[in-house]
């Protein structure tokens, strides 16, 4: 039973192109806040997306968003932003005109549809450019418009697909900058569809990492990293020794490049490594707790999948 | 939305101001849901068809060709009233004008129609439509209504331009409306079967591509193609053969429903001996019919199924 504040229910769903599979009887719930939804290009992601919208059928099982199912009741999507991967701007107008209209075919009055498209495009920065046209405008500015056509209606729910997708290093801080004052200021709960494990961890609050179809890990973002929690120990000299009185002492090291890494640590872990330290007259260059980024995670689960398969 | 969140009141009017907070604001007012959605995608398309809010360009080609054709009605309202009734029968009647500038209609729906569909696909434009509370049949009705209201209206403008010449030529123009109103609903009815028939087409091509010009080639070569050959070969067959020949026209289909509303074979094909008698009327009414939903089916069919 999802609970009150979900938002997204995906019940066995399943999702077949002929011979492949996109989507292999999944389940998940998504309530309010950011939810960043993790994989591989051809993981899923972006046929997950178009199910919830309504805009594909599903092989097998549910998708509700709001409650409803976007494919039979389409009044529910007027709640609903989108912002596509892929380009999808008209070239030939200006960003206040489309944001209008765009506004008006999200079912808001016209007078209404303008005042929102010029709102928008100040909390998306493009303000002072709205009456380029559009095909006039760099590759971060269309992105803003995209996101921009996303919210011009004030959704209840916004799909981001790969928002940062074609933007340089500053432009893809500064979209993620806006996603995130989206939700912290406006409310507004968003899914982020993104390959870039970065993107995911600096941004949202919960985490879906799709492979081949399939969600091989789902939770909160900081619980993720705070399970895999690690303490880096670096010394000037015998090594070796200290690694042996820590596993005297009953403590798993792994040797990391020029240091030590313990997984997993709890609080007596500290008072070992202070023993182990004496015991081996080990000189502490460094010792930090250290938290695995997403990164990580994801290639170790992604090996996994792939030895599964290989075996 | 802009709104006023804070006011100081108390203060003289000199000294009062308002605080107001632009940016993203959330919205509680009406949503108007699939009704307006459909209604923004038409106006969105009759704009687009007469190129308003757009460059010089987007204006030239329509308004071009709604210029041709009052400007040929205008020159026959000159005439008509210059020379007066007894030149009349000389003139391009109510029951002639469409059979005589099919072309232009045609040509008019070739080049402008397929903006209405094409780009929106070529840009995946249609994407951001379909994930509104609108489906793939709102859409496509939306345009198809916008291109037949805006046809409409282009092939009703010299219909009345002419009437309005014709009543001024005659030396009593009420008595000359008196005893020809009934074109006024002819010449109306007339143009939607013009048009619904013209858009159809035109927009069912316009649904196969994403290229505006393939479309209007395509449309024109169609039209240019099976005109002579269907003509020629229908006057040499005679008889409900011939007949069946001349309906495999394009451009003829229209025109026989036009001369069963005016109760007349109109001049053009007279003229070309046409026959236009061996088949009962409503085998063309049918034909024509055929022609309207079929396309119609095919074109509905295309847009429902469409999904990014």
């Amino acid at each position: 039973m999802p609970a009150a504040d979900t938002l997204i229910v995906a019940e066995n769903l399943t999702m077949r192109y002929r011979n492949v599979v996109a989507l292999d009887g999944v389940s998940f719930a998504i309530a309010e806040g950011i939810t960043g939804i993790l994989g591989e290009n051809g993981a899923g992601k972006s046929t997950a997306i178009k199910i919830f919208l309504g805009l594909l059928p599903p092989t097998s099982g549910t998708a509700t968003v709001l409650g409803e199912d976007a494919s039979t009741n389409v009044r529910v999507r007027a709640r609903l932003g989108y912002m596509p991967e892929h380009d999808c701007l008209p070239t030939h107008i200006s960003a206040a005109e489309f944001l209008t209209h765009m506004a008006e075919v999200s079912g808001l009055p016209p007078s209404a549809a303008r005042t929102r498209a010029a709102d928008t495009l100040r909390h998306t920065g493009l303000f002072e450019e709205r009456y380029r046209p559009i095909g006039a405008y760099s590759t971060g500015m269309k992105q803003r418009v995209k996101l921009a056509q996303a919210l011009v209606h004030d959704p209840a729910f916004v799909f981001l697909d790969e928002p940062t997708a074609g933007l340089d290093p500053v432009g893809r801080e500064e979209m993620l900058d806006l996603v995130r004052k989206t939700h912290r200021e406006f409310g507004i709960s968003i899914l982020l569809s993104s390959h870039l494990m970065a993107d995911v961890e600096r941004t949202c609050d919960r985490i879906l990492v799709l492979q081949s179809g399939r969600i091989v890990e789902s939770g909160e973002v900081e619980q993720f990293t705070r399970d895999t929690e690690t303490v880096f120990i670096e010394v000037d000299a015998n090594r070796d020794r200290l690694v042996a009185a820590l596993e005297g002492r009953g403590v798993r090291v792994t040797v990391d490049g020029a240091g030590l890494t313990i997984e997993g640590p709890d609080e007596s872990v500290y008072d070992h490594v202070r023993d182990a330290l004496v015991e081996a007259e080990a000189p502490l260059r460094r010792l930090a707790p250290r938290r695995r980024a997403l990164t990580e995670l994801f290639q170790r689960e992604a090996g996994a999948a792939r030895a599964e398969v290989s075996a | 939305m802009t709104t006023a969140v804070t006011e100081r009141t108390g203060a003289p009017a000199a000294h009062r101001g308002t605080v107001f907070d632009i940016g993203y604001q959330r919205y509680d007012g009406t949503r108007e849901g699939r009704g307006r959605a459909w209604l923004a995608v038409f106006k969105n398309g009759v704009r687009t068809s007469l190129g308003l809010g757009r460059g010089a360009w987007a204006k030239t080609i329509p308004w071009f060709f709604i210029g041709v054709l009052a400007a040929i009605a205008l020159v026959i309202a000159m005439l008509a009233g210059r020379f007066g009734p007894e030149a009349y029968d000389e003139l391009v009647s109510h029951a002639d004008y469409y059979p005589f500038f099919t072309t232009i209609i045609f040509v008019f729906a070739a080049v402008v129609a397929p903006e209405l569909l094409c780009r929106d696909r070529r840009e995946n434009v249609i994407h951001l439509y379909l994930v509104r509370p609108l489906t793939g049949s709102d859409y496509v009705t939306a345009r198809w209504t916008a291109f037949f209201a805006v046809l409409s209206a282009a092939v009703w403008l010299p219909q009345f331009i002419l009437l309005f010449g014709f009543s001024m030529g005659h030396p009593e123009p009420v008595t000359y409306l008196r005893e020809n109103w009934l074109d006024i609903p002819r010449f109306l009815l007339s143009g939607l079967v013009f048009a619904a028939y013209i858009t159809m087409l035109a927009l069912l091509t316009a649904s196969f591509t994403t290229r505006r010009a393939y479309a209007s080639v395509f449309l024109v070569g169609l039209f240019a193609i099976t005109t002579p050959f269907t003509f020629a070969l229908a006057a040499e067959l005679e008889g409900a053969a011939g007949q069946w020949v001349s309906m495999f026209n394009l451009t003829q289909i229209p025109v026989n429903v036009n001369d069963l509303i005016f109760g007349e074979v109109n001049a053009m094909t007279a003229e070309m001996e046409i026959p236009t008698d061996a088949l009962p009327s409503w085998v063309t009414v049918a034909w024509y019919l055929g022609w309207v939903l079929v396309p119609g089916g095919v074109l509905w069919l295309r847009y429902r199924r469409l999904s990014p």
